[in-house]
């Protein structure tokens, strides 16, 4: 009985031990910011991004980062053709201006082909940077991460913004019942937000009214990148795509032209019947300050601009009437188009490791909510689960788009993937052709472009 | 003692008649900042060099692009015919305009300069601005303009400037004539305050009426500013390129593309600085040949007429 107390207590007492020495190993090696900051205290990093409400929210957290670490950050916010050819003339001049970039993702191959960004392996397993409660493959939305931040099956960065689009509408309109009377009467079914594009179209149509200055739509007609990510969530509902490829970084036949695309493209152009006057002439600010104004009954936008428009009173007029839902449902299903912005750190960053830090604080769930409740589009789940954000009106829409969000190319042509497709689309839209033209043309040019791997499926007669 | 014997370097200088060490420095600029990057660009048309693909590191293509460009480009091609007219249509506006301007002041207006300092306005203003100021003032949904071309009838209301395309460049050249319109009144002026008076005095002793002063004296004495006027517009204009992307981005489809916004599409959308290079030389040969032209058709008849 002595001996198997004796025994008890000894093995007792090891536990205790083993438990004790792990316990201090464990504070000593505790990760915290403070001290992987250590090294970098003093320094400056600099970065480049759209000028939108995410980078604004960035830009008003950074402050605690610095208090924290003693790295400062600063932040240059452009328009974002701007702040994209700038970090283009930077990666390719190697001055290192920016410690680190958030840019487009479809820009990821073009950087990592010419080997302008540093991939991240490294830093994620590195004891002293790493975060030991940073987790992105548990904490992100896989798919969205791997298609905006990931090249080849190589880790380049995290998404910044994760953002589709999705279908905004004026709740209080369509829920009016003088309408809802009008709008029956007229087409044979009760108005509600659309669910197909017939719908969509008949909804259009009844809106607009000119002399009261209403319209049932807006579409971004200008001749810039807007056009193309408008078109690409017609083309993917319709059952269309630009290459058959699985992921953004696969090169794959090119069927821009396929009869799918041709249906979308017509149809697309038919909403310009009920869109204001100058809509060959709107990008995404100006459709954003015309439903602002309250004269559009409902359009196709971005998720990152939500915010501007259903929450912020000091510039909207339509805030508590505003309605959200996934694009209207086509032939290829419910989808939306996958778009992000992304961390990089370039190969010619002075300052990498305190890039990193900063990126991946930003990361932390607390920043990610304070940012996504300011207008940020967050690629974190949890954040979308917490009751603030469930609270804001365009949650449910958002993270419904996010699951049926489709990648788009991020090969090194993909920038002018976009400028022929630009182009030809707002050839279309100013009747200098028609639809099946346009499309032979710009699958003609990307086939062209990307050679052997691209050949069209879709020959042109 | 003399001068040069106390300062050899004087001597060397300026009687010897060296003027080397005199323009040196203006000869370094003009290869620094002028023949250095043209020789450059002329290099970089001839390679394949793009920042997007990895493949085009910038090797010696010879004459590939420029084969390219013209045999196989129907958007340079059409680029290039829609700045031609562009220029054509709004240089010859702005002459005439600008010139029966200048006629008017000089004739009837004395308190001139009052009147040239008000003209300088649009001609200060950076072309940029003078895009967003148009851009805003032509703006379908809120634009002044818009709105009262709507009220006078002169616009249909279901239509926008930018966004009918058989009215775009009519209006991009109306605003280009708004804006340098100024300039060619000015130096327009500026000549008619410096001819002599004893030609035409000695016109109208002779019997010769207005129209006849004007056509024979008038225009062959204001011969070389014309020239230069036109010379300094066409040049201008062929290299527009603010205003217009501003305001259209080249768009409608391509109704607005002009020659500046394909090259700069070239370089700056696609990154493909090669066939980019190419394009910017093309434009520069264009500018080049409009000089040439320009000089000997202008300086040729007036070294005639001064019986030389």
């Amino acid at each position: 009985m002595l001996r198997q107390s004796s025994k008890f207590s000894l093995l007792s007492t090891a536990l205790l031990t083993t438990a004790t020495s792990f316990a201090l190993m464990g504070s000593a090696y505790a990760w915290s910011l403070e001290e992987a900051a250590a090294p970098y205290k003093g320094v400056t990093i600099r970065t480049i991004g759209e000028a939108l409400p995410p980078l604004e929210a960035m830009s008003k957290l950074a402050p605690e980062f610095e208090q924290r670490t003693g790295i400062k950050v600063e932040i240059e916010m452009y328009e974002h053709s701007e702040a994209v050819s700038k970090v283009m003339l930077d990666l390719n001049s190697k001055r290192g201006r920016y410690d680190f970039i958030i840019q487009p993702h479809r820009e990821l191959g073009k950087f990592v082909t010419n080997g302008h960004v540093q991939p991240l392996g490294d830093f994620l397993q590195s004891a002293e940077l790493r975060d030991p409660e940073f987790k992105p493959d548990e904490q992100l939305y896989q798919r969205l991460w791997k298609e905006i931040s990931w090249y080849n099956d190589q880790v380049y960065g995290f998404p910044f913004t994760a953002l589709s689009m999705y279908m905004w509408y004026r709740s209080d309109l369509l829920g009016d019942e003088k309408e809802k009377e009008g709008f029956k009467a007229k087409y044979g079914y009760d108005l509600a937000p659309a669910k197909n594009w017939d719908q969509y179209r008949d909804i259009a149509e009844w809106f607009t009214r000119p002399d009261q200055n209403l319209y049932g739509t807006a579409l971004q007609g200008k001749r810039h990148e807007a056009l193309w990510y408008e078109w690409l969530n017609f083309l993917y509902s319709f059952g269309g795509d630009m290459l058959e490829a699985k992921s953004g970084s696969e090169c794959g036949p090119v069927i821009v032209n396929s009869p799918q695309a041709i249906a979308a493209t017509e149809y697309y152009k038919s909403l310009k019947a009920f869109s204001p006057p100058d809509t060959l002439n709107y990008f995404w600010d100006d459709v954003m300050a015309l439903m602002q104004q309250g004269t559009v009954a409902q359009l196709i936008m971005w998720n990152d601009a939500t915010y501007a428009v259903a929450v912020d009173e000091s510039a909207s007029t339509v805030v508590g009437k505003m309605g959200f839902d996934t694009v209207p449902e086509g032939e290829g299903g419910t989808i939306a188009q996958a778009e992000g912005w992304t961390y990089l750190i370039p190969t010619s960053s002075k300052n990498k490791e305190a890039a990193y830090l900063f990126i991946q604080w930003m990361m932390d769930y607390d920043q990610q909510l304070r940012q996504h409740l300011n207008g940020g589009a967050t690629a974190r789940p949890d954040v979308y689960a917490s009751d603030e954000v469930q609270k804001l009106p365009y949650s449910k829409a958002s993270m419904a788009s996010n699951e049926v969000a489709k990648p788009k190319p991020t090969l090194p042509q993909s920038s002018e993937i976009t400028d022929i497709l630009v182009r030809e689309l707002s050839s279309y839209l100013a009747d200098e052709k028609s639809a099946k033209e346009a499309l032979d043309r710009s699958a003609e040019e990307i086939s062209a472009l990307l050679g052997s791997c691209a050949p069209m499926k879709y020959p042109v007669q | 003692m003399s001068k040069t014997a106390a300062n050899p370097h004087g001597r060397f200088l300026l009687d010897h008649g060296s003027s080397l060490p005199l323009i040196l420095p203006a000869t370094l600029l003009v290869l620094v900042f002028l023949v250095g990057p043209f020789g450059y660009m002329t290099y970089t048309a001839m390679t394949d060099l793009s920042f997007a693909n990895p493949d085009q590191k910038g090797a010696f293509i010879g004459f590939d692009n420029f084969r390219q460009l013209m045999r196989n480009d129907p958007i340079f091609w059409g680029s290039f015919w829609l700045t031609v007219r562009f220029v054509l249509a709004a240089v010859c506006i702005e002459f005439v305009l600008g010139f029966a301007i200048a006629l008017l002041i000089w004739h009837f207006i004395k308190r001139q300069r009052l009147l040239t300092t008000l003209l300088l306005v649009p001609m200060m203003l950076a072309p940029v601005a003078v895009g967003l100021i148009w851009r805003l003032l032509l703006q379908g949904d809120f634009g002044m303009v818009t709105y009262y071309l709507h009220k006078l009838g002169l616009l249909s209301k279901a239509s926008a400037i930018f966004s009918t395309p058989s009215l775009v460049m009519p209006a991009i050249i109306a605003i280009d004539v708004w804006q340098w319109t100024p300039f060619v009144t000015l130096i327009i002026l500026a000549g008619l305050m410096s001819l002599p008076k004893s030609p035409f005095e000695a016109a109208t002793i002779d019997g010769a009426g207005p129209w006849r002063q004007f056509t024979d004296i008038m225009l062959p004495l204001l011969r070389p500013i014309i020239a230069l006027v036109l010379l300094l517009r066409g040049i201008d204009a062929f290299k527009e390129f603010d205003k217009v992307f501003i305001m259209t981005g080249g768009g409608p489809g391509t109704v607005s593309e002009l020659l500046s916004i394909y090259a700069y599409r070239v370089n700056f959308k696609n990154w493909n600085l090669g066939y980019g290079a190419t394009v910017a030389f093309m434009v520069y040969l264009v500018v080049l040949i409009l000089c040439s032209v320009f000089y000997k058709a202008v300086y040729w008849k007036s070294a005639n007429i001064g019986g030389r």
